[in-house]
């Protein structure tokens, strides 16, 4: 079907140009996004008795930065764990195997369904009279605790450090890695000095995708961790509204938020976040 | 070659405890979800449908299902027409610090959806915004967008735009060349993209829950409040339901969109 014959008034020809349409999106994101984060900025500062700042004064308590700190560790916790299981099994799926594209869709696969519905099954796994702990007899104080947490967190991010590794290691030119096993490298040597440096840069896209994602993690502690295992994001939700606190829950946001935008800032320095979010 | 089948076997353990921890916790919940049994275990004694049934005979959950369908297909709808929109400005255009600027379209990905939440529930407030359907499919737009502008840009990037130099050349203006020439060969994309935000959306909870109103309870949401009295077979059947939906969402999106 051909649609023809719609004018186009001169003054709309003028006006809209690519860069137009650039500027409605962005415009669009700015107005509803980025404007209601800094009205968080703006909700942070308390305006009636007891100084501008005293927001602040409760946020950095010694409760929340432990949590704040608790955010970021186990964010790390989860890249280091997510990095060397993602690794091994990128290397596999891109060198060993011989169905790729299927192997790949099972590490895609859980990406389409909800994270609420994979922190249940890992639940599902570890309760008490779950078959795997009725098997063992135990289910190593997994759940409910630090522990659960990491697991759960590993679980749900590992694609996203399987995915960059994997794209990685394909764009390797296999002749480097020929030419490393013909002058006489062993298969570890050739992994250490070739393979492994060549891929960094799928290492270090999807360890920064694992960290940002884990340390802003809500569900991971609420479902699976126990009473001290709550990170910023949960407190940040309990505040609002658990104890209606607006001003703790803005200024908890505020610091989390401009720490992520440092973080962010830093690492786009290093790699380009949109072209490693695309290529997922 | 004998070198490489020494270190062979290494691998499968690992590939096993990834795959396992992928695939397993999912199994777990459709497989439980069919259980005859009042806890959430392994069918051992044949299989029943009565968790399901109990899901149809629920009105709060029937209307959950309703709601988070309403706002996944409305957040689909307008996310998909932003984020083409947005994409195609982005690739066709150039203008100071676009990569940085890029990267800023990116941030609902990153910064945890907590504050997505929190920052969008308060505006609201500020700006008389009805606090039933309107906020929810707003938030989820915002949290969709991302996805959909780097499917869109992905497909742009190797467009061949000499087609639509032709239409030009031909007497087209530039609206017709956009809806007989660019639309039809981008529209798979969009509609992958389109699909994905459904999915997306299907399946938000974190900002989800500062964004409902009593009236407007999400899937997610109902599974999650249904948790913290403890595991039932029910919440299996019905996160069992909102799995199936996503993934034929995600099938049929993948499937058409060819190359996206």
């Amino acid at each position: 079907m051909i649609i023809e014959g719609i004018p186009v008034p001169k003054f709309v020809e003028r006006r809209v140009s690519s860069r137009s349409l650039a500027a409605f999106g962005l415009g669009f994101l700015t107005v509803f996004y980025i404007v209601p984060i800094l009205f968080l900025y703006w909700n942070s500062l308390n305006f009636g008795g007891g100084g501008l700042f005293s927001n602040y004064e409760r946020a950095f308590s010694n409760i929340y930065l432990v949590t704040l700190g608790r955010s970021f560790y186990f964010g790390a916790l989860t890249t280091v764990v997510t990095l060397a299981l993602g690794y091994v099994l990128a290397y596999y799926i891109a060198f060993r195997s011989s169905r790729e594209k299927f192997l790949l869709g099972l590490v895609v696969l859980p990406l389409w369904i909800a994270y609420v519905i994979r922190y249940l099954g890992i639940q599902l796994l570890l309760f008490p009279s779950s078959p795997l702990v009725q098997l063992l007899g135990t289910d190593f104080g997994i759940l409910f605790s630090t522990k659960g947490v990491i697991v759960g967190l590993t679980t749900v991010f590992l694609p996203f450090a399987i995915l960059p590794i994997y794209h990685a290691l394909k764009s390797i030119d296999e002749d480097l890695i020929d030419a490393s096993r013909i002058l006489g490298a062993t298969q570890l040597r050739t992994v250490r000095s070739v393979i492994l440096p060549l891929s960094l840069s799928g290492v270090v896209a999807g360890g920064i995708i694992v960290f940002i994602l884990a340390t802003g993690s809500f569900l991971a502690p609420a479902m699976l961790g126990g009473p001290s295992d709550t990170m910023i994001a949960n407190v940040i939700e309990q505040s609002y509204s658990q104890t209606f606190d607006l001003g703790l829950a803005s200024s908890l946001a505020v610091i989390y938020t401009t720490i992520l935008l440092v973080l962010l800032m830093v690492f786009n320095s290093y790699v380009n976040l949109g072209e490693v979010l695309g290529e997922l | 070659m004998n070198r490489t089948s020494r270190f062979r076997f290494g691998y499968l353990p690992v590939a096993l405890i990834v795959y396992a921890l992928l695939l397993v916790p999912v199994a777990l919940v459709i497989i439980t979800s069919l259980t005859t049994s009042s806890v959430p275990t392994i069918p051992t004694d044949g299989l029943s449908l009565q968790w399901y049934g109990e899901l149809a005979g629920s009105s709060q959950i029937l209307n959950a299902l309703v709601v988070s369908t309403v706002v996944a297909v409305a957040s689909a709808v307008v996310s998909g027409l932003i984020g083409t929109i947005t994409a195609f400005g982005f690739v066709r255009s150039d203008f100071p610090y676009k990569q940085t600027v890029s990267t800023v379209l990116l941030l609902p990905l990153m910064i945890s959806p907590v504050i997505t939440g929190l920052a969008i529930v308060q505006y609201a407030g500020m700006i008389r915004l009805p606090g039933d359907y309107p906020v929810l499919i707003l938030g989820h737009v915002v949290l969709t967008l991302p996805y959909v502008f780097l499917i869109i840009r992905a497909r742009l990037v190797t467009f061949d735009e000499t087609l639509e130099q032709a239409s030009l050349i031909m007497g087209a203006n530039w609206l017709e060349t956009a809806l007989n020439v660019t639309l039809p060969i981008i529209s798979p994309s969009v509609f992958t993209g389109a699909l994905i935000a459904f999915v997306v959306s299907f399946g938000e909870f974190t900002a989800t829950q500062f964004l409902i109103s009593p009236g407007t309870t999400t899937v997610p949401v109902i599974i999650y409040t249904e948790l913290r009295t403890g595991l039932t077979p029910t919440i299996s059947a019905l996160a069992t339901v909102l799995a199936v939906i996503m993934l034929v969402a995600a099938v049929i999106g993948e499937v058409s969109g060819g190359d996206a």
